[in-house]
């Protein structure tokens, strides 16, 4: 099975690739637009400098070859919502090729290349007879990544996406919603012949197309018969996919430089630009350096990019990863949340740690001293509070003690003693908390 | 001025220069008139680019060059015939009218720019802009008598300008007056943010340069006619006399210029019209409950005309993929060539001459007879430097028996319009420009 996707994304930019309409959502039809971007006869197009800055972070993310001097193509076809009867895309010099995308930080998934183009506008159907064309969208920047057929099963292209629509995110701040919605082209071929699968929004849905063309790609195969190579689209509620039309050749698109912009030397522009670690690259990184498992380093780096730093430097302030790992996931990342939201200084948090290495406090003061200063209540109430968990939970164990067995044999068993705190107190300590109490009593137990 | 003006509607009933001529009659502040090819846009007329494709359509917006005359004083007076989006060499490939040569009636003022030339040479003291791919504005100004100046390609702004080979289209100027082109071009040049290729350009100063001396490739005068070639021969003379140095050079790779030429507008001419489908401007006629592309194909077929349509499908044909290579990656490499020689002409020479037209303005009958080969090959000597982007004027430089016009054509190098514009006005000087006789 080869499977291959092509993303388009819109680019977070204020207006549209060419002139200087806004691409936000606009109230009426056909208001969003000018002269340029509905085409008019003797209009030229200008470079939005801001979706060629996107381009190549997004190209030096998925760590592409980037020319230092690009240019634009023209791909003509005739379509109502293409002002132009011509689309600017990238054609032979895009913004990146030839990069490599590790899913999982492990399997590459190779990316043929990235390049910049404009959305069409929309055509909308109305009743049987008509359609109505809104041009509002035309000209708005996009950006399409092209993977090599490089995915085993539909379920891995589906992680896939969901790891590069988070980087994405990530490196390009794009808003999580709205307009702005990723659309997917999936290619598929069981034997011989590929099939397109056009404009697939969403995750499940691509998973779906896939799975569903797998398997009647596959029925095909076996009756003997043979897949055409085709488009298709996806029908959301039926969970099918839907011939569109044949493919007896390649579309012949007549691709010639786009005249009017000529070239581009980005080469100073590429150098300057340097892009955040990703969410994903970020964990692989704490895990080769920290020696800690990936699936710990993903959680920490998926609560919060915040929290990832501030274990990094627990971390060095302790010089042990591994105890950095307990106070993060425990206490730090418990009262996480508020925390950040506050926007208070992590550096207290890595000061009271620093401490407890040093020897000056021991590991149940600095939890005391950490929930207090990352909540910002006394000390005090924070030793009753926990005196008072000690107490309920060393009660619970005393009275329950084939509890400490199952413990013992299986760590899920401490969801007992949470259930029984929580019923008992009405939720006035978190999770996290009640399992470091029980974990002391039963240490003290042992 | 106002004389001009209310004789505008019978020299068009003569001439056919313009697809339209402004309503009004107002001189108000005006400085000057002016007259514009109607591929420039323009707000308070029509824009129809020779075409009926567009009929009816009323820009919403001036071109860059347009906007400049107006805010500099002039009274846009007509919007100028041309062949249909800018294909043709006779000006017969519009649908509002061909213009007519002043010169001689039954003869054609050549093309794309016909209509501008026709009234450069028709009317006193006027200046016409004009759009030039491969030798639209040398050819009719050398078939009408007059001065056509093509500045460096990125010199004069092209936006509003309806583009036909748009890496090859420059706005220029078309007069009887070489004074007036070096008035107008600091006024239509410069920077302009709406048009990326216009922003490179280093300012243009007319300092009075002179050309010393100038190259003659020798290969351009194979084939061109005894008349034109003598008047040339006579125009060395008082080139020389001027104390012009004149040699004979050779630049062998002109001769691809034409077919590089035609390569490369007919590949970025076929995507810009790819934009006329009817639909949202111009010519709205037709059903538009017809399945989308049964519609295009209808409007399509009915509108444009057939010079357009055969230029469309040379065009598509050679940006197919397997053919691309063959035809228009290899034409953009040919171009590179053909700049590569003028410069390396340069280093020696300050311009180069030739004739502009092979031969003087044929007759309609003759132009009807002519296969497309040959009306394509009369553009050969007009149009290297079009392919090349450099500057370039056509001057008159002489009759022939029968009183047509002929002309010469200067090439300089890139950004250098000074010494063309200062060779026109010595040249203007030292030779008797003959005016048509333009009566009523
Ligand atoms: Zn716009």
């Amino acid at each position: 099975m080869m499977i291959g996707l092509e993303i388009h994304v819109q680019l977070p930019t204020a207006s549209k690739m060419f002139c200087s309409c806004p691409t936000t959502d606009a109230e009426a039809p056909n208001t969003h637009v000018c002269p340029i971007c509905l085409g008019m006869p003797g209009t030229k197009p200008v470079l939005n400098k801001k979706a060629v800055e996107c381009g190549i972070k997004l190209a030096k993310m998925l760590n592409c070859e980037i020319p230092d001097i690009m240019w634009f193509a023209r791909k003509t076809y005739f379509y109502p919502d293409m002002s132009k009867g011509v689309q600017v895309t990238q054609y032979e010099k895009t913004v990146g090729s030839k990069g490599v995308y590790l899913l999982h930080g492990k399997k590459p998934i190779g990316i043929t290349k990235i390049q910049l183009e404009e959305d069409p506008g929309k055509t909308k159907r109305v009743g049987d007879q008509s359609s109505l064309v809104d041009y509002n969208r035309a000209g708005t920047p996009l950006t399409e990544i092209v993977t090599d057929p490089d995915f085993s099963s539909p379920a891995e292209a589906r992680e896939f996406l969901k790891q590069l629509i988070t980087d994405i995110r990530h490196t390009i701040d794009l808003p999580g919603d709205g307009e702005r919605s990723i659309r997917c082209d999936c290619n598929i071929s069981i034997g011989k012949e590929r099939v397109e699968v056009k404009n697939v929004t969403g995750l499940r849905n691509v998973e779906r197309a896939l799975t569903f063309e797998a398997i009647r790609q596959t029925k095909i195969l076996k009756a003997g018969g043979k897949v055409d190579r085709e488009t298709r689209r996806f029908d959301e509620e039926r969970g099918v996919t839907i011939s569109v039309r044949k493919k007896e050749y390649e579309s012949d698109y007549g691709y010639i430089n786009e005249p009017d912009l000529g070239v581009f030397h980005i080469g100073e522009m590429v150098r300057s630009i340097s892009i955040k670690e990703s969410p994903v690259n970020m964990a692989i990184r704490i895990s080769r350096e920290y020696g800690i498992d990936e699936k710990t380093a993903g959680q920490i780096v998926s609560t919060s990019v915040n929290l990832a730093k501030t274990f990094e430097a627990i971390a060095e302030a302790t010089g042990s990863p591994q105890k950095a790992v307990s106070w993060t996931t425990g206490a730090i990342s418990a009262n996480w949340k508020a925390f950040e939201a506050a926007g208070k200084d992590p550096a207290g948090i890595v000061r009271i740690t620093k401490r407890f290495a040093d020897g000056d406090i021991t590991d149940i003061e600095a939890d005391i001293e950490l929930k207090a200063y990352m909540t910002g209540s006394d000390i005090g109430t924070i030793k009753e509070q926990s005196a008072g968990l000690d107490q309920i939970v060393g009660d619970y164990l005393d009275s329950h003690p084939e509890i400490i067995d199952e413990i013992k044999k299986n760590e899920k068993a401490i969801n007992r003693v949470i259930g029984h705190v929580m019923k008992e107190t009405g939720g006035r300590y978190s999770s996290s908390d009640i399992v470091s109490a029980t974990k002391g009593a039963l240490a003290s137990r042992l | 001025m106002k004389d001009i003006l209310a004789s505008l509607p019978g020299l068009n009933d003569k001439y056919s220069m313009f697809s339209c001529i402004a309503e009004d009659a107002d001189l108000g502040d005006s400085k000057f008139l002016f007259s514009a090819e109607d591929g420039l846009t323009s707000k308070d007329m029509m824009t129809r680019c020779g075409s009926k494709m567009l009929d009816g359509h009323r820009p919403v917006f001036d071109a860059a060059a347009i906007e400049k005359m107006r805010a500099a004083g002039g009274k846009l007076i007509g919007k100028c015939n041309m062949d249909e989006f800018g294909f043709g060499s006779f000006g017969t490939n519009s649908a509002y009218g061909i213009p007519k040569n002043p010169f001689d009636l039954e003869r054609s003022c050549g093309g794309s720019a016909g209509g501008s030339a026709c009234a450069a040479a028709a009317i006193d003291g006027h200046v016409s802009l004009g759009a030039s791919t491969g030798g639209s504005i040398c050819c009719p100004a050398s078939f009408c008598g007059v001065y056509g100046l093509v500045p460096t390609y990125g010199r004069v702004s092209r936006y509003g300008l309806v583009d036909c080979g748009n890496s090859l289209d420059k706005v220029g100027l078309i007069s009887s007056d070489p004074e007036l082109l070096a008035r107008f071009l600091p006024v239509i040049s410069g920077k302009d943010p709406r048009e990326p290729t216009s922003c490179a350009q280093p300012e243009l100063e007319l300092k009075g340069e002179r050309i010393g001396s100038v190259g003659v490739p020798e290969e351009q005068l194979e084939g061109v006619s005894k008349d034109v070639l003598s008047c040339f021969e006579s125009s060395l003379d008082v080139l020389r006399g001027m104390g012009v140095e004149v040699k004979m050079i050779k630049m062998p790779s002109l001769k691809y210029a034409l077919s590089t030429c035609f390569i490369i507008s007919a590949a970025e001419s076929s995507t810009n019209l790819a934009s006329f489908v009817g639909m949202r401007y111009g010519q709205q006629e037709g059903d538009l409950s017809m399945r989308f592309d049964d519609y295009f194909t209808y409007f399509r077929t009915k509108y444009i005309g057939e010079e357009a349509r055969q230029r469309i499908l040379y065009g598509t044909y050679i940006r197919m993929a397997g053919l691309r290579e063959r035809y228009y990656v290899k034409a953009l490499r040919v171009r590179l060539h053909i700049i590569e020689s003028y410069k390396k002409a340069f280093a020696e020479h300050d311009a180069i001459l030739t004739p502009t037209m092979p031969f003087v303005s044929p007759k309609f009958e003759e132009i009807a007879k002519m296969t497309s080969d040959e009306s394509y090959g009369i553009d050969r000597l007009a149009c290297p430097p079009d392919v090349a982007g450099m500057p370039h004027i056509s001057v008159p430089c002489g009759y022939d028996g029968s009183g047509m016009p002929i002309g010469m054509q200067l090439v300089t190098d890139h950004w250098k319009e000074d010494p063309l514009i200062t060779f026109a006005k010595d040249w203007g000087k030292a030779f008797d420009v003959r005016r048509p006789e333009v009566s009523l």
